[in-house]
């Protein structure tokens, strides 16, 4: 490379300091398309949607070049050491109030430019699919619109060098989700699926503001009263307060460094190791609580809304109401992306993460809980869409599990594999349901695969990646996640890792057999009488070219997932190229992690270590195959033939079917209560208290008024003379007696 | 000299009667005379005060008392003005029968 | 009791009377030419208190030019036809206590600022301008001078208000323009 190009094409000074085009860009998009949509025309619009986008993509890549340069690196204005493979750009203060202060600023690292490259790529395809696929819809230019600001909201989430960015992005995410999901909103449910989206997220996002506030107040004792040589007691740390706030992510990581630090203050014969997190906090607020205990508080804080975003037990319902929006929308948003910034934001404070065991085994467990009840759920649904969303929230299970047990970067590799395979389904769905006639039941599919060669191809290559058939990357970011359950040493929690990871098993197996079902029902055997059409036509070139691109990713991505590296700073195992390219993020979590809490199981050598990889991989390869074997024998062999389901099972399936009726549950217990509450505030509050006290009352009293002050008014000058005088006369006689008394 | 407590005390007997005529009568004519005679009023008790405090504020009040004369002459033909409109849409100036100041 | 002060209590005499005789009288041609006598009074009193310009404005302006507007209107408006006995109303009541009230807190004022002057700072209750700036004192070289130095911007105004006032007169009374 280096004899390609001499010099090189941008300096990182330049890339840095364009780092919020990258935003812009989908921004202007949105802007153009919004304000002139119908002024352009459907042939611009797209031009404006895809090229923004495409823009952003040419520019992550920039950014990716500058990230793979050893002098990237940004000085920290929170500590003397300068963070290492890392672009930021500051654009001065937000806003403050007193001491508390926020700064807008952009941060780029490794973890953000692999997020970068996954929204515009991903995101450019599925904006090149959708010129297609919403040809004939009227609403084409706004779609394009909430499209483009979607990846602009994304792009923010993910360049934002504070928690307060992050959440606007969080919070913008959150906003075209749901006009996307109603995007059709004159069919009542949809719109309906829309607003639930929107409140589930909306108790999510109550959960991280109150995680942010509790963090800004874990901050402030810290610095109140972290013992001295700890990096928070610094002055370095306080200027760096002054200048980007408290809930800048470079503050955080110093917090995280302070809070393991060794206590030099405190007293032996403790049963507590003595680190700072386990001090009590002294003054302010959050007086008598631990740090460790307030910590905990956070992360579960976090949990609440990263289970709202990522949908996670128990906020995950939203999700497969969500596959009411259009089909590219599911694939960009509520499968490769938006549903992902949970994931991206524990891997963000992964350093704040690693010093609570009982948070993350709380993850773990919510994780495989999701991953679990929605592989089963997934068993009797036959609408596509549907089984794919329930795979989605199995999947993000799965991520959730590998943050709980410390490999954030197996978490994040299955966050990208499973953008590229999701996507590439979800994409090739919305390809059969435009090839025949919009039917999403795969019971009255079938057959597909002669009609459709393209996407029947690429979406056998989906399944077998999510699968977890070996060549392809689903199989090793997942088991990567599995084998991390299975070694590494939460401490105190080490069985219910193992527990989980056998629990992790039994999801991989569910999630090999409805995927199989999902593919054999839909592109193979007969085609099914209840057909729409007679016949299905392969789709455009716009559409079955992201297929294609996004089916090769998913089987190049294996790339990244190969444990292949030896590097010195792992004496112990191979490193993946995942790993070691997000090494410098996950540097700090590491450490810490290593040191509180033994993440890492360091009696094993290297020899000891690939055995048990070997095993893993082999038990999931197994288990992978003889899961899809037996569905795709039994779909395929049996109930084509005509059998019926066993009837003893039907009770199971029916249950299954209707979700388990967790959406009734929240129903009765809820949203009861909600609307009962709604009923009581609309007849006390409103209807008599606004409207009769308030509103008629103060019309009434004042109509009273205006009707004795009309007396008064009768058009007689010297009346109002007297009236004057009568003031005058009060008016000096009370001037009088003050000067006198 | 002449104490200036007795200039106020004939100012405040002009006033007065002068608010009386404001108040009391219905001609319209005669209210403005004693309008007239309320703004003497306030000229006698700024000249009272000048004669008082001449050798501090100089003429300060002569000024004043000459402004106002000033104001009420424009303010004595703005008012006529109206009397006399007032007369010929009304054919009267009796301010009982004029109610018109009610919106 | 010098002939400075004998003077004043005539001359406030005859301006009361000429003044109740402008509020009480019935017809407005006797309110008028008391209001006239009332002026001259006054004027008198002014130059026993050392304010002869603003004594010859009185007269001037007074007594000569707004009371000429005065009888040309009554002369020009068939009023004597008219007369407006007093008739008591709510209002007119309020009104009549009101200023009496009004009047006895001024007095009771008065009288008191006399005592506290007296009390308080027996120094002040005299002038002690001589008799050279008091033969100066408020003649009309005076006034100008202050008219235009201090006061010269609200004297301007002052000459716009009366601009005004013109027009505004010549707009109102004329019945068409």
């Amino acid at each position: 490379m280096e004899k390609l190009f001499p010099e090189y094409p941008f300096s990182i000074q330049n890339i840095e300091n364009g780092l919020w085009l990258i935003i812009a860009l989908p921004l202007l998009g949105a802007l153009i398309n919004g304000v002139f949509g119908k002024a352009l025309g459907r042939k611009n619009v797209h031009w404006v949607a895809c090229a923004s986008v495409g823009g952003s993509f040419l520019l992550s890549l920039l950014v990716m070049w500058a990230l793979g340069n050893v002098n990237t690196s940004v000085f920290n204005p929170f500590s003397p050491d300068i963070s290492r493979y890392a672009l930021s750009a500051d654009y001065g203060t937000w806003f403050s109030a007193g001491s508390f202060k926020v700064s807008f600023g952009l941060w780029a690292d490794r973890l953000s430019a692999t997020m970068l490259l996954v929204i515009t790529g991903v995101g450019f395809l599925i904006h090149l699919y959708s010129t297609s696929y919403m040809e004939h819809d009227k609403g084409y230019a706004k779609y394009f619109c909430f499209l483009n600001l979607f990846v602009a909201m994304m792009l923010t989430l993910v360049l934002a060098d504070s928690l307060v960015l992050l959440f606007v992005g969080w919070e913008g995410v959150g906003l075209c989700s749901y006009l996307l999901i109603g995007f059709w909103y004159d069919d009542n449910a949809k719109a309906w699926a829309g607003r639930k989206a929107f409140i589930t997220n909306r108790i999510g996002d109550f959960g991280f503001l109150v995680a942010s506030f509790l963090l800004v107040l874990l901050v402030t004792a810290a610095v109140r009263e972290a013992p001295q040589g700890t990096p928070v007691s610094s002055y370095r740390f306080s200027t760096g307060l002054s200048e980007k706030g408290p809930l800048a992510f470079q503050s955080l990581s110093a917090l995280a460094t302070t809070l393991a630090a060794t206590d030099t203050t405190a007293k032996p014969n403790q049963e507590t190791p003595a680190l700072v997190m386990n001090r009590d906090i002294e003054t302010g607020p959050l007086k008598g609580y631990s740090y460790a205990g307030v910590l905990t508080a956070v992360l579960l804080f976090f949990l609440l809304g990263a289970a709202g975003k990522s949908a996670q037990l128990p906020l995950y319902v939203w999700l497969p109401d969500a596959m009411a929006g259009p089909t590219p929308v599911s694939a960009l948003i509520h499968a490769a992306t938006m549903v992902t910034a949970g994931v991206y934001l524990f891997c963000r404070i992964s350093y704040l993460v690693v010093l609570s065991p009982f948070a993350m085994a709380t993850i773990a467990v919510v994780g495989c809980l999701t991953a679990l009840i929605a592989a089963l759920i997934a068993f009797a649904q036959d609408d596509i869409k549907k089984i794919l969303a329930y795979s989605t929230v199995s999947q993000l299970g799965f991520m959730f599990m590998g943050i709980g047990c410390g490999l954030f970067w197996a978490a994040f590799l299955h966050v990208v594999t499973h953008a590229f395979f999701k996507a590439c389904m979800f994409l090739g769905a919305g390809s059969v349901m435009h090839g025949n006639g919009d039917e999403t039941n795969i019971k009255r599919l079938g057959g597909l695969r002669r009609e459709m060669p393209w996407t029947s191809w690429t979406f056998l290559i989906g399944t077998l990646a999510i699968t977890g058939i070996v060549p392809l990357s689903g199989f090793f970011s997942k088991d990567a996640i599995l084998f991390g359950l299975e070694t590494q040493q939460l401490t105190g929690y080490v069985p219910v890792l193992h527990t989980l990871y056998w629990l992790g098993l039994i999801a991989a197996a569910c999630t090999a057999f409805y995927m199989v079902r999902l593919y054999v029902l839909t592109f193979e055997g007969k085609r099914s009488p209840l057909a729409k059409l007679p016949h299905a036509h392969e789709s455009a070139w716009p559409m079955t070219l992201p297929l294609v691109v996004l089916a090769a990713l998913s089987v190049l991505a294996i790339a990244h997932g190969l444990p292949l590296l030896s590097l010195p700073h792992s004496p112990h195992h191979s490193q993946t190229l995942m790993e070691a390219y997000l090494f410098p993020v996950f540097n700090v979590a590491n450490q810490l992690g290593a040191d509180t809490q033994k993440l890492l199981k360091t009696g094993l050598d290297k020899t000891e270590w690939t055995s048990l990889l070997w095993t893993g991989w082999f038990k999931a390869w197994l288990i992978a195959l003889v899961s899809g074997g037996i569905s795709a024998l039994l779909y395929f062999k049996l109930w084509r033939g005509g059998r019926k389901f066993p009837a003893i099972l039907e009770p199971l399936r029916r249950f299954a079917q209707n979700k388990f009726f967790v959406d009734e549950l929240y129903e009765l217990l809820f949203i009861e209560r909600a609307k009962g509450l709604a009923k009581g505030l609309y007849r006390y509050v409103d209807a008599f208290f606004v409207d009769r006290v308030a509103v008629h009352g103060t019309a009434q009293t004042v109509g009273f008024l205006g009707r004795v002050l009309c007396w008064f008014q009768n058009g007689n000058v010297q009346a109002y003379a007297s009236a004057i005088a009568l003031a005058l006369a009060v008016g000096l006689t009370y001037a009088l007696l003050q000067v006198l008394s | 000299m002449i104490p200036t407590s007795a200039c106020l005390l004939l100012s405040a007997m002009l006033f007065c009667l002068g608010m009386l005529g404001v108040l009391l009568r219905k001609n319209a004519l005669v209210i403005f005379m004693s309008v007239e005679l309320m703004l003497n009023a306030a000229n006698l008790a700024f000249i009272g005060f000048a004669r008082q405090h001449g050798n501090t504020i100089g003429t300060s009040g002569h000024v004043s008392a000459f402004f106002v004369i000033a104001v009420a002459a424009a303010e004595a033909a703005v008012g006529l003005a109206i009397i006399i409109a007032l007369f010929r849409t009304r054919k009267t100036l009796d301010v009982d029968e004029v109610r018109v100041m009610k919106h | 009791m010098n002939v400075e002060i004998i003077l004043f209590f005539v001359f406030s005499v005859c301006t009361l009377v000429g003044a109740s005789l402008v509020v009480f009288a019935n017809n407005p041609l006797t309110s008028a030419m008391s209001l006239v006598a009332t002026f001259f009074f006054l004027a008198a009193i002014y130059v026993l208190l050392y304010a002869h310009a603003i004594a010859a404005l009185q007269v001037m302006v007074y007594a000569g030019a707004v009371m000429v507007l005065f009888l040309l209107v009554i002369m020009l408006l068939p009023l004597q036809n008219t007369p407006l006995p007093l008739r008591p109303s709510p209002a007119r009541w309020v009104g009549a206590l009101s200023t009496a009230s009004v009047l006895g807190a001024l007095i009771y004022a008065s009288l008191q600022w006399q005592k506290s002057l007296e009390t308080l700072t027996p120094t002040t209750q005299t002038t002690t301008m001589s008799q050279e700036t008091l033969m100066r004192f408020g003649n009309l070289e005076e006034i100008g001078l202050s008219i235009y130095t201090k006061w010269l911007f609200p004297f301007e105004a002052l000459s716009l208000l009366l601009l005004a006032a013109i027009l505004g007169a010549v707009v109102i009374a004329k019945a068409r323009i």
